[in-house]
């Protein structure tokens, strides 16, 4: 049927037909299609104009939280390797009772970990007063190279030798790098003093003060506690020594 | 990081201790000379990686790294140098000599295991 015999709404409402009502209520719905179709694509066009900022949003916060995290992540595992390094260099000083080991391991520390080029080891002569020179490495400058003691001088060492705190250099009086006071319950046995690191290595790092603490409290007590078991062991030999010579007689 | 078998060639006990700890769960097999790492090298050709050190009594690393290039059977195990000679020369030597990578000591940890995962990233030839 062509729209031609469709019923005006006059028409339509005016009389009963009821084609004309029926193609009335045709007109209509598709009106009201049209109407819920227009405002439909209204509401899609609002909902995803407002979607689209809030999961730009969501994902920049998701890439921000990454970054955090691998931040975060970097870290942990920075810290685990400085971690890591403490407790080895720990569990080495304290792994062997032989004094020269020991001091093996502390001049391997500082090479190794901290990266030092010159360095010298002093420890206290109780006998003499003064300062033994345990260990030299690397080309040292004089006076070091002229000496088996460090009998003072240098004010750096000295301070440090004095009141037992760690002290950095160079100062106008001292080419030292870092004294690190050597310290047996409360007591100064001892210094390291590092004069020169490798090129590479450039400047002692925040991490590296971490390192240079444990030396302080750890490499002395490692080597007083094998110093003293060295000795213990030397006299029961000489002990075991007297009792077969009193046993043979 | 996989479950490697690396051997170290090294003198310092310290370092080694420090391997054994940095790269667990890795099966470390240890030498502490050049020597004494062919000879391991010989009994565990099965290794992933060698980190190597170049100053050693008996037998230097780099005359280590001339014996195992040298050698057809472990020629491909990649080396990586781990030593205090931090100068330019010293890096371009290493690397010409074979090996893969040179990490001045001291080193960090994420240092060295950036360049194992690397290896690990990177196809084998046979």
């Amino acid at each position: 049927m062509s729209d031609a015999s469709i019923p005006t709404g006059e028409a339509a409402g005016r009389g009963n037909d009821p084609l004309a009502t029926l193609w009335r209520a045709k007109q209509l719905i598709r009106e009201a299609q049209a109407a819920i179709d227009e405002a439909s694509h209204s509401v899609v066009a609002q909902r995803t104009s407002a979607e689209i900022p809030v999961s730009e949003l969501r994902l920049a916060q998701s890439e921000n939280e990454k970054a955090e995290l691998t931040t975060r992540l970097a870290q942990v595992e920075h810290q685990v390797g400085r971690l890591m390094t403490l407790y080895v260099a720990t569990y080495q000083l304290h792994a062997t009772l032989d004094p020269l080991d020991v001091q093996t391991t502390i001049a391997d520390i500082t090479v190794n970990m901290l990266g030092a080029e010159q360095f010298a080891l002093l420890l206290r002569d109780e006998e003499e007063k003064t300062y033994e020179i345990r260990l030299q490495e690397g080309e040292m400058p004089p006076p070091w190279t002229k000496s088996a003691r460090y009998t003072g001088g240098d004010p750096l060492i000295d301070a440090s030798l004095a009141d037992g705190m760690l002290r950095f250099g160079p100062t106008e009086d001292s080419p030292v790098l870092v004294a690190v006071p050597l310290r047996v319950q409360d007591v100064t046995v001892g210094a390291l003093v590092i004069l020169k690191l490798f090129e590479h290595k450039g400047r002692l790092e925040e991490d590296d003060r971490d390192l240079l603490d444990l030396l302080g409290a750890h490499a002395a007590s490692a080597l007083f506690a094998s110093r003293v078991y060295s000795r213990a062991a030397r006299k029961l030999r000489t002990l075991e020594g007297l009792i077969k010579l009193v046993k043979k007689g | 990081m996989k479950n490697r078998k690396v051997l170290v060639v090294e003198d310092s006990r310290l370092i080694h201790k420090m391997y054994e700890v940095m790269l667990r769960p890795c099966a470390i097999v240890a030498a502490h000379d050049g020597r004494e790492g062919l000879a391991k090298l010989a009994e565990n050709t099965d290794v992933d990686v060698i980190i190597l050190d170049i100053n050693m009594p008996h037998m230097s690393g780099l005359e280590f790294l001339a014996e195992v290039k040298g050698n057809q059977v472990v020629a491909s195990i990649p080396v990586i140098i781990v030593s205090t000679e931090g100068k330019e020369t010293d890096v371009q030597r290493g690397l010409a000599a074979g090996a893969i990578a040179y990490l001045k000591k001291p080193f960090q940890r994420e240092e060295l295991l950036k360049i194992i995962s690397r290896i690990e990233t990177t196809p084998t030839s046979t």
